[in-house]
This record gives C-alpha cells, structure tokens and sequence, in this order.
C-alpha cells in the first residue's frame, strides 16, 4: 500500500536534511509503529506522507497503491485515502465540526465513487461514528478543536478518521496528552477501525500506546533514518533499554538525544 | 482655533451656498452656527496627524454638484433591502430625504416614537439635543451635515419604553449622472430604563460616486438599553464619512457593530462618551474590502466615570490593493477608576498589495485600571490552510472557509435574526469572490 523508498527530504528553502534515506513499505492489513526519539524525524515523515508543503523531498519516492504521490497535493491524497491525525490538532473557530466533516465527507466520498450523504443521512452517520470515541453530539455543533482540551483534540482526531474511513492513516502522537482513560478508548476506536482492507502507522514515543494497539512491526528512527526494525517485541526492549543502545548505528545527528 | 484666518475653500466650502432655507428655528440656528464654523474650518489633508494615511483625493478630485443638479435616477425595487422583522418599525431615506411611503411606523408599541426629525421639530428633545451631542473638533464633515440636513430619522423611547420590534433605518443612494452629497441625520434619545435595537443601513442602489456623511447623536441615559447595528453597503465608487456619537449614562449600556463593505473610501469615527458610572459600551467593527478601496476607522471610548466594561474588537480583512487604517482611541480620565477595557485589532491580509495601518493609542490618567489592546496584521496560517486540505478540502475551499471564520466573529453578536443572515450571507459572498479571484496568500 505505502512504499517509502530511499527518501530525503528537506525544509522548504532551508536546505537542511531532516530524513536521509527512509525506507518502509506497508501493506495491506497491517499496523506500524515508529518510535524514536525527539527530533528524530518521526514526525516529519508523516507530515511529508500527508502533503505537507513545508517540506520539499530532495531524493526518493513515496509510493501508494504503486503509484507516486508526490506530485500530489495534500487534498488529492486526502481523496486516495490517506489520513493525518494531527499532533497538534490546528482550531477552527468559526466552522463547527459538523460543516468540517461533512465537508469532508462529501468530497472524499465524490473522488472516491462512493454516495455522498444528504444532511440527515450524513447526521445518522456521526451518531454511531462518536460513540466509537465516546464523545457528546453537543460536540458536532462547536468550532473545530476551538477550547478543546488536549484530550479532546486528540479524541478529535480519531473522530475524523472514523467518519472519513481512510485506506492509510497516519497517527503521530496520538497517545501524547492523553490519560490513561482517553488512552484506552482512542485505542479502542482505533482498533475498531482498523481492518484487513486498511493500514495503519503510529507514530509515538512511548511504548505506553503499544499495550493497547499491537503492532506488526516497530521500526526505530533515529537522526533522519529508520535504524532497527522488528516485531512488536522490539517496543519493549525499547521501552527497557531507551534508545542509547542504538544510537551508534545512527549517522551522527545532533539532535538526537 | 487660530489656524484659519484665511481657508482654502474645499467642495463642500463651495456647496455650502446651495444650504437649503428653513422656517423652522431649530434648523436656522444649527445652520447658522455650523455656516459660521465651516468657513473657518479648513478641509483636512494629510499632514494633519489625524488624516496622515488616508488618502482623500477621492473627495478632493470630485466635482461634486448639489443633489438637485445631480441627474438622479429613480430608486427601484428597494422592497427587497426592508428587513422582515422591521416590517412596522422602518424608516426610509433615498439620497437623505424622508420617504414616507415606503416607511412604515406602527409596529413598536407604547412610548416609542419614530419618524422624520423634520416633523418633530417642536419636541422638546429634539431642541435639547439636536446637533447639541455631536461632538467633533473642527470637523468639516459634521459642519457641512449641520449646514444641509433637512430631514433625519427620529427615535424616541419614552421612561421604561421598550421598542417591540427592531427599527430599520435604511438610507438609500441612487445612481445620478453627476456626484452629489447626501448628509443622512439621525437622534436617538432613550430615556431611562428602555431599550431599543436600530439597524441603520447604508445601501448604494448603483455603481456611481457620491458621498455621504452620515450624523448620528445618541443618548443613552440611565439604565436603558441600545442595540445598534450599522451596515455600510455603498455604492463600490462611493465617499462615506460617519460621525456616529453616543452619550452612556449610569448603568446603561450601548453595543453597536458596524459593518463595512461597500465604498471606495471610508472613514468612520465613532465615539461613545461616559457620562457616569456602571456603564456597559461595545465599538466592534468588520471590514471587508477589496480593489482599490479604502476603509478608515477612528475611534474613541471616552472613560470619564469609574467603573465601565468597555470592549473593541475591530476586524479587517484585505484583498487586492485595498488599504485599512485603523486608530483606536481610549482615554481613561484621572479618577475615572475600575475601568475593564478592551480592544484588539486583528487585520488578515490575502494579497500582496494590501495595506494595513493600524494605531491602537491608550491614553490612561487613571492607576486602578485594566486596559488590554492588541493590534495583529497576518495572513492567513499555511498549518490551518494545511490541516483542512489533509480533510479534503482544495486550497482554495481551505483559505474562503478560514476567512470566512475569521470573519464571522465579528457578527456573532447581531441578534436580529435577518440581519445576522444577511451579514453572514455578505461575508459568505466576499469570502467567495476572493477564492475565485484567486489571490495568492
């Protein structure tokens, strides 16, 4: 579904390298995780999936359902199904989340040959999708994230991607900022959600998320580069040892700690 | 003041012989007086500090003829500007005259009187506060509306008087041949305890240039309630100088918005003086323009009195090479203590060309005192623009929706239910125009 090959990518007119030379393929069906410490380029990598127009891609290709993307903007690889859950979900004073999702829904469900839904078809259909997520309907007609806790941006999020059903979602730092209650129902939803025909990548830095979520595979990264990759068991060992251990197999960053 | 032994006389020095005769001598006596002034005033220009960054050529370059030379067009199908829920409470001037039969003035029940000021000329309100509120330092503008206005809407709530219904004062202005000046009038006295909500509406009926300079006087005494909404739909080529002036007294409260969309060249001074204690006062205002327009706001909230809740929230948007100036004064008089202030001046500039000046200016002689002010020029956030894109949205869908936000909050507070339509319908239509244009951000 996804192949990332070789990537590099730098910020937009700065020339700084921030990944060098990612691989990582996905497919159908499965659940990635990549952890890493801060500034490793985690983030970066699904922002740059996602269309982010900050970042430009200096070498490589990103593959999805073998086609290259990268000419793409953010909203046509919306359409093909790919979703961002936000780290810092952006507020929208001003268009309730209703009007976003509906929106949404609408063009995507357009691009993607399926029915667009009428007002109170589209209504019928959040009502199940927010109890996934355990979230009051009050919710719909109140600005996107406008006042939102961090928790509620997050469960936000996981709200989107339930209403938008993408084939590949994106989840970076799903997990950070949430207690242990929002925790286990975001990963309950998520894991709801997820299903033979779709594929799922986390982002995250703690292993915390990974009790509730169990990945296919873990991949570290570190200083631009995924260093280590392995079954679920890797997380764990990530979580005893830190990420020191693997450091020398990075090309120097500095940034990394 | 000594500056104008000998004045360059402007367009409206030259007008000024064409003021109409009147029997009546309320209206002798503030044409005399503003005669007097208006040929010792001198028309304003750019090196005046009050003036250095509008650009008023469009007046100055404009050989404007008096209305009845002007070659007037007919004014059609105005019935679709009347609001539904003003449908017994509307007054209705085309080019500054009363029109009585297509305003309507049954509808607001007990102690509210409305109507022409000309035919209210011996209430005793109307001798005790007529051109006596309007409070502006050498201003010809003012001058040349006292000169000239004959007609004038009049809003009366007697003690404890509540209007039933909102009172639409629209002004109209048709196309002409030729420029003309209208000088629309309009006194508003609440008497304690009552409450009233105006929507004074400014609609130009075609594409051509004129000037208005609309005068309005308020006086809000003790604990009554105004709600005033002002909406400026001028013609796109037109001049509108406002001086809207209101007087707050103990415990009373006055909100107005004003909405600026039309016009080529704007300026609106708005002022709201406290007269005593516990007042309650809002200033917000919600610029749109684009091409060549120019929308000037200044400003003044007058703390007098302790203890006034006060708040400003000024909002600009900018496209094409339009130019906003805004300069927003509070004072806060010594002794004038526990007051709560606010003000913010957000700009959201969407093209390259666009200009913002904007001066918020506290002047504070009290120490027991909250003011906060912000002033912001921005453009639009590439992460919000990317966040709604990564929902689907294009980027051009992504940007009409975050202006359109930005600017909704503005309106928020309008509680005429057709009014606030309308506003959103207006934003909605600038918004989209924009994307379409497709400006680069």
């Amino acid at each position: 579904m996804l192949e990332i090959k070789d990537l590099h990518v730098e910020v937009e007119g700065e020339g700084i390298e921030i990944l060098k030379g990612v691989n990582l393929t996905v497919n159908k069906g499965e659940i990635h995780a990549i952890m890493g410490p801060n500034g490793s380029g985690k983030s970066t990598l699904a922002k740059i999936v996602a269309g982010h127009p900050e970042y430009e891609v200096s070498k490589g290709d990103i593959l999805y359902n073998g086609e290259s993307i990268l000419e793409l903007d953010p909203d046509e690889r919306a359409h093909a199904g790919v979703f961002l859950a936000f780290q810092y979900p952006v507020e929208v004073p001003g268009v309730t989340n209703n009007t976003l999702l509906r929106e949404s829904y609408n063009t995507i469900a357009a691009s993607r040959g399926r029915e667009e839904l009428d007002p109170l078809e589209f209504d019928d259909y959040l009502r199940d999708k927010l109890e996934l997520v355990d979230m009051n309907p009050d919710f719909l007609e109140r600005s996107v994230n406008a006042g939102f806790s961090g928790g509620e941006k997050k469960r936000n999020e996981i709200f989107q991607m339930a209403v938008l059903e993408p084939t590949l979602s994106l989840l970076d730092e799903t997990d950070s900022g949430l207690d242990i209650d929002a925790l286990r129902i975001v990963a309950d939803g998520i894991n709801k959600l997820h299903g033979e025909d779709d594929a799922v990548v986390l982002i995250t830095h703690y292993q915390r998320l990974l009790n509730y979520i169990v990945p296919d595979h873990v991949h570290v990264m570190i200083g631009g580069k995924i260093v280590k990759s392995g079954g679920k068991e890797l997380a764990i060992e990530l979580e005893e040892k830190g990420y020191d251990w693997l450091e020398t197999h990075a090309t120097v960053n500095g940034e990394a700690k | 003041m000594a500056l104008a032994t000998r004045i360059e006389p402007s367009i409206l020095h030259k007008l000024a012989k064409y003021a109409p005769e009147s029997e009546n001598s309320v209206w002798t006596e503030i044409r005399t007086k503003s005669l007097k002034e208006l040929n010792s005033t001198a028309f304003p220009h750019r090196k005046i500090e009050e003036w250095i960054f509008t650009d008023l050529r469009p007046i100055v370059r404009t050989d404007f003829v008096p209305l009845e030379e002007a070659g007037t067009f007919p004014a059609t199908d105005i019935e679709k500007y009347f609001i539904p829920e003003s449908d017994r409470s509307r007054l209705v001037f085309i080019n500054g005259k009363f029109h009585e039969k297509y305003s309507s003035i049954g509808g607001l029940g007990k102690g509210v009187t409305v109507g022409n000021l000309a035919d209210h000329s011996d209430e005793e309100e109307v001798q005790k506060y007529l051109n006596n509120l309007v409070n502006y330092e050498n201003d010809v503008f003012v001058q040349y509306n006292g000169l000239m206005f004959e007609d004038g809407a009049y809003i009366h709530l007697e003690k404890g008087a509540k209007a039933e219904a909102p009172i639409q004062v629209l002004n109209l202005y048709t196309d002409a041949k030729n420029p003309f000046v209208a000088t629309p009038r309009m006194l508003v006295v609440s008497e304690e305890e009552s409450d009233v909500t105006i929507i004074e509406d400014h609609i130009g009926l075609g594409e051509n240039r004129y000037m208005t300079i609309p005068v309005c006087e308020v006086k809000v005494k003790e604990r009554a309630h105004i709600h005033h909404v002002r909406i400026q739909r001028d013609s796109i080529d037109a001049i509108h100088v406002s001086r809207p002036i209101a007087y707050v007294e103990k415990n009373s409260e006055y909100h107005s918005y004003t909405i600026t969309l039309g016009a080529k060249l704007t300026r609106n001074e708005p002022r709201v003086i406290q007269e005593d204690e516990e007042v309650d006062f809002t200033l917000d205002g919600l610029v749109l323009i684009d091409g060549e327009q120019i929308a000037d706001t200044h400003s003044v909230m007058d703390h007098r009195f302790s203890h006034a809740d006060s708040h400003q929230l000024h909002k600009v948007v900018v496209n094409g090479k339009a130019h906003s100036i805004f300069n927003g004064k509070i004072f806060v008089r010594r002794d004038a203590q526990k007051i709560d202030s606010f003000q913010e001046n957000r700009n959201l500039l969407l093209s390259e060309d666009g200009l913002v000046n904007t001066k918020p200016q506290l002047e504070i002689f009290a120490d027991d005192v909250l003011c906060s002010h912000g002033a912001t020029i921005g453009q639009l956030d590439p992460e919000e623009v990317f966040y709604l894109q990564s929902r689907g949205m294009t980027e051009e869908k992504a940007k009409e929706v975050l202006t359109y936000a930005f600017a909704l909050e503005t309106i928020e507070n309008v509680k005429v239910e057709s009014v606030h339509k309308l506003l959103i319908d207006e934003v909605y239509r600038y918004t989209k125009a924009n994307s379409e244009s497709k400006v680069t951000v």
